[in-house]
């Protein structure tokens, strides 16, 4: 299923997707069987007349129709998997590309400054620990509609990772390179482009991807709360019209979606981080 | 002519965790010519890094400077290239970019192409051309260094700096690469300074060889000249007459620093009182005008003020009981003879060695030589004159005195007969006659003449029987006279009592020196516990003009007791290292080859150097360079042994030898 879903996105992702798994083809055996084994598990767990959750069998069935028709548009809230996982994509991708400016700008200016990094350090250690879904109602009061509260907490989430690792980075930036620069009296453009931004592109990566796992979780909880197209929408609403296979083939999507996110960001990295800082 | 770089007096000094200090480098002055290669070397951890930092403007100095012809560097700049030890490519530049950074930033007004051609004729400098476009990842060791250097000299520095550049290379690279900086270095007439601890590495490159004691407070301790033509062959070098020689010599160097990290020293005792391990002290002195440092402290209340609250001053009745007392342990530490610390620490005449150590120079002149009237009557005004007087009578052998073979005055007394052309050991007879007695002696006509301090030469003038044919600023302006001396184990068990006394007694040299305490001083000296004279005999020189004994009026000699002004205190190496060849060439002890060694154990430069700063004065040493006497005669602090088979007129046997003054590992374990 992952690898059929796969081909459907993109291409080259397809490839490198393929590659590994033509890599790790023993690796996939066992986890073919463990998945094999859970299903099964779950079946006969479930296969009682009085379970209270469906079994797999029971799930596909009760949904044929949503997995078949993933591009359905009907009234308001009535949509097909694949406009409700989008809704929720386009809050992430809002949310966390703010987050990713304002975060690596704000990383690099207290990994650059002593002083901004000894002021801010300590405030953004106890903001970060704050949960994503305790910022929901502060957000809901100041911007008065759900859509910008929800993508505030996306950014709210995501950029903390983003402004420590990139932090991290520029104060790692080898003392050599910096020496260097210092004897060439390099230009600050010269050495933001030719040093610091190379030197802590990986820093920054490694940010990035922490933060969009973490938007994606924050988005289905948000969005449960906040109602409107969407995929976390979805599952509460299927829950409170009784639909528990609705929501365990939401859960599956959403899986999926935020492994695909997750390898997005890999392959991004692959193709900007310079070879020897791998 | 000033030099094209100058690193004047520059001391790095870093906090510690604990809130200490580290004081990594100290003192390091050092000139370096325009083309000259220099090579720094030493032990890991001696500052070479650092100084070379210094240089390069990456670490500010605590104190002093660097002067890069003829403007001071307070930052980094292109005009003092880097070589970094780790090559510090940038990893995502190709080797062409790499050079390019730095040309198109520092050569940023001429044209892009004149740019680019700098950049591959540095590329093809290197023999890099086929690697152009590779990242510095897919390189070698030796390419990247090779890199490393096209970088640095496509920029044309005026000083390349390489720190440790091959150190990390294999030999076939490691030798390849020195051919080529050599290469270029004639070439281009670089100024080079090289950080390396490669001993055949430096000979090789350098004309000069800086090498620098282990920290803490490194300094120069020696410096080696490299006079093979250039241009250089390897194995021209290798085969030179004197190479091994000069290899030997380093690699003693490294192997005395060495030894010297491993020896442990006696642990301090606990704190009794005011911070200090011992606060009651028994201090030996010899009743001369010199003592007055010891003789304010006591008066002035100093010893207290630094908390040494039982102080006993013991006038001894020589400088035998001064020795013996110390190292006995019946005085805790004395006003020494300048030569004592080292003639007891090398030996004398036999002896089995006691280190004794010298934090402070108490008192710099104040010695004259003494002739029996009868000379001046003979008509003996000169040096030139007594030697015709005594080659006039060669029944009889003049019998002259100093105070101690260790002292200065029988060194000074020797060196400025031997400056004669008198020999100090076949012309003349020099016997050992305490302070208070040579007037007396002299009066009687038991010896002809002497060497001594005040007030002995002023009390023979005064009485008629003698004049003084030369004071030591006719020999030796501003030599050193007398000293603290305690032992080195002492000084080990009671360090902060050390420094307490040091303290005090230079705060009483500061008063000494400033001449409206002078008439002060005569009053304190002439009491019987004291000198014990009638002030009189005390005065000139100190408080009036000199009266020499002779047709001459008397002369206003301002620095005849030297107590503080112009750098009187530091215990300065080269100066002991001037009176251990003396007392080699006179055959009172022998040379040590390990002098270096000897030298910075006994020579409390440090010790000096924290009582200065925490009583706010400058506590610079001065500069290590080559010392020049009145007779025009030299002495090369780099070059003591062959200073001594210089010397035309010296004892039958000079001996050289290395000494040991380490306790035997038996007396340890006990």
């Amino acid at each position: 299923m992952t690898a059929e879903l796969s081909r459907r996105s993109n291409n080259s992702l397809a490839t490198m997707l393929f590659t590994m798994l033509g890599r790790s083809i023993k690796r996939l055996v066992p986890t073919a069987i463990a998945l094999f084994i859970l299903l099964a598990l779950w079946q006969a767990l479930c296969s009682a007349p009085d379970a209270s959750l469906p079994g797999p069998v029971q799930v596909v069935q009760d949904t044929w129709e949503l997995i078949v028709d993933p591009f359905y548009q009907g009234e308001g809230t009535d949509q097909g998997l694949f406009w409700q996982l989008i809704a929720s994509l386009k809050r992430v991708a809002v949310g966390y590309t703010l987050a990713a400016i304002v975060g690596i700008a704000v990383g690099i200016l207290i990994g650059v400054s002593l002083l901004m990094f000894q002021a801010l350090d300590p405030i953004f250690q106890v903001l970060r620990t704050v949960p994503p879904l305790a910022w929901l109602p502060i957000a809901l009061a100041a911007f008065k509609d759900s859509q910008p509260a929800a993508i505030f907490v996306i950014f709210i989430t995501a950029i903390w990772p983003i402004v420590i690792n990139t932090a991290v980075g520029v104060q790692n930036i080898p003392q050599d390179y910096n020496n260097v620069a210092k004897v060439l009296q390099l230009s600050r453009m010269d050495y933001f482009f030719k040093v610091l931004l190379p030197a802590t592109v990986p820093y920054i990566f490694t940010g990035l991807k922490i933060a969009i796992g973490l938007s994606w979780l924050a988005i289905v909880a948000a969005e449960m709360l906040t109602g409107g197209v969407g995929i976390g929408f979805f599952i509460w609403d299927a829950y409170n019209s009784g639909s528990n296979s609705e929501v365990i083939l939401a859960i599956v999507y959403v899986g999926i979606v935020g492994l695909l996110l997750n390898a997005i960001i890999g392959y991004i990295a692959s193709r900007v981080v310079p070879e020897e800082q791998k | 002519m000033s030099a094209f770089v100058e690193i004047d007096h520059v001391d790095q000094v870093f906090p510690m965790p604990n809130g200490g200090k580290y004081i990594a480098l100290k003192n390091i002055t050092l000139d370096i010519q325009k083309g000259e290669f220099i090579t720094l070397l030493g032990h890991s951890g001696c500052g070479k890094s650092t100084l070379l930092n210094i240089v390069a403007g990456l670490a500010k100095p605590s104190a002093g400077g660097v002067i890069l012809a003829g403007k001071q560097v307070t930052e980094p700049g292109p005009d003092r290239m880097v070589v970094f030890q780790n090559y510090s490519l940038l990893p995502w530049l190709t080797v062409r970019e790499n050079i390019a950074l730095a040309v198109n930033r520092v050569m940023r007004d001429q044209s892009a192409a004149e740019r680019a051609a700098i950049v591959d004729q540095h590329i093809d400098m290197v023999k890099l051309r086929p690697a152009a476009d590779k990242r510095p990842g897919q390189l070698s060791g030796g390419m990247k260094q090779r890199v490393a250097i096209a970088r640095a000299l496509s920029i044309r520095p005026k000083l390349l700096l390489l720190d440790e550049p091959f150190g990390a290379l294999d030999a076939l690279t490691r030798s390849g690469l020195q051919d080529q900086l050599m290469q270029i270095a004639q070439e281009h007439q670089l100024t080079c300074i090289m950080v390396t601890h490669d001993v055949d590495e430096a000979l090789l490159l350098s004309d000069r060889i800086v090498m620098l004691t282990n920290g803490p407070e490194s300094y120069i301790g020696q410096i080696l000249d490299v006079p093979f033509e250039r241009p250089r062959e390897r194995l021209e070098v290798v085969n030179h007459p004197s190479y091994y020689a000069m290899r030997t010599e380093i690699v003693y160097f490294l192997n005395q620093q060495k030894q010297a990290k491993k020896r442990k020293l006696v642990a301090a005792e606990p704190i009794a009182r005011n911070g200090l391990e011992k606060v009651n002290l028994d201090i030996g002195f010899v009743p001369l005008t010199d003592c007055a440092p010891l003789a304010i402290a006591k008066e002035k209340g100093l010893f207290e003020k630094y908390g040494l609250e039982q102080v006993t001053l013991s006038r001894e009745p020589n400088w035998k009981a001064i020795a013996d007392g110390i190292t006995t342990g019946r005085l805790d530490a004395a006003q020494m003879i300048a030569g004592m610390p080292l003639g007891l620490t090398l030996g004398m005449n036999g002896k089995p060695p006691v280190p004794v150590v010298t934090g402070l120079v108490m008192s710099r002149n104040g010695n004259a030589i003494t002739l029996s009237k009868r000379f001046y009557h003979d008509g003996v005004r000169t040096l030139e004159d007594l030697k015709e007087a005594i080659a006039r009578t060669s029944d009889k052998v003049p019998t002259l005195a100093a105070v101690h073979p260790a002292s200065m005055h029988n060194l000074m007394l020797r060196h400025w007969l031997a400056s004669g052309g008198i020999d100090p050991d076949k012309d003349v007879n020099i016997v050992m006659i305490p302070p208070p007695q040579m007037a007396i002696a002299l009066k009687s006509g038991t010896i002809d003449g002497y060497c001594v301090g005040e007030p002995w030469n002023s009390r023979a003038v005064q009485e008629g029987t003698g004049f003084v044919i030369a004071t030591d600023l006719d020999i030796w302006s501003g030599h050193l006279e007398k000293v603290l001396g305690v032992r080195e184990d002492w000084a080990a068990r009671y360090p902060n009592t050390h420094l307490a006394l040091v303290k005090a007694l230079l705060e009483a040299c500061e008063y000494c020196d400033d001449r409206r305490n002078r008439e002060e001083l005569v009053e304190i000296l002439a009491r019987p516990d004291y000198v014990g004279v009638d002030p009189a005999y005390l005065r000139p020189g100190l408080v009036t003009p000199y009266d020499r004994g002779t047709d001459a009026e008397p002369e206003q000699l301002l620095r005849f007791n030297q107590f503080y002004v112009d750098r009187t205190n530091c215990p300065y190496r080269v100066e002991g290292l001037w009176i251990m060849t003396q007392l080699a060439r006179w055959g009172i002890a022998p040379f040590p080859r390990n002098w270096l060694d000897i030298l910075n154990r006994t020579r409390r430069v440090d010790v000096f150097g924290a009582a200065a700063r925490d009583l706010g004065l400058p506590d610079i040493e001065p500069n290590r360079g080559i010392v020049t006497f009145a007779d025009g005669s030299v002495f090369n602090p780099d070059d003591p042994i062959g200073y001594l088979n210089n010397l035309t007129i010296k004892h039958d046997n000079v001996r050289i030898e290395e000494i040991s003054i380490d306790p035997p590992v038996a007396a340890i374990t006990h």
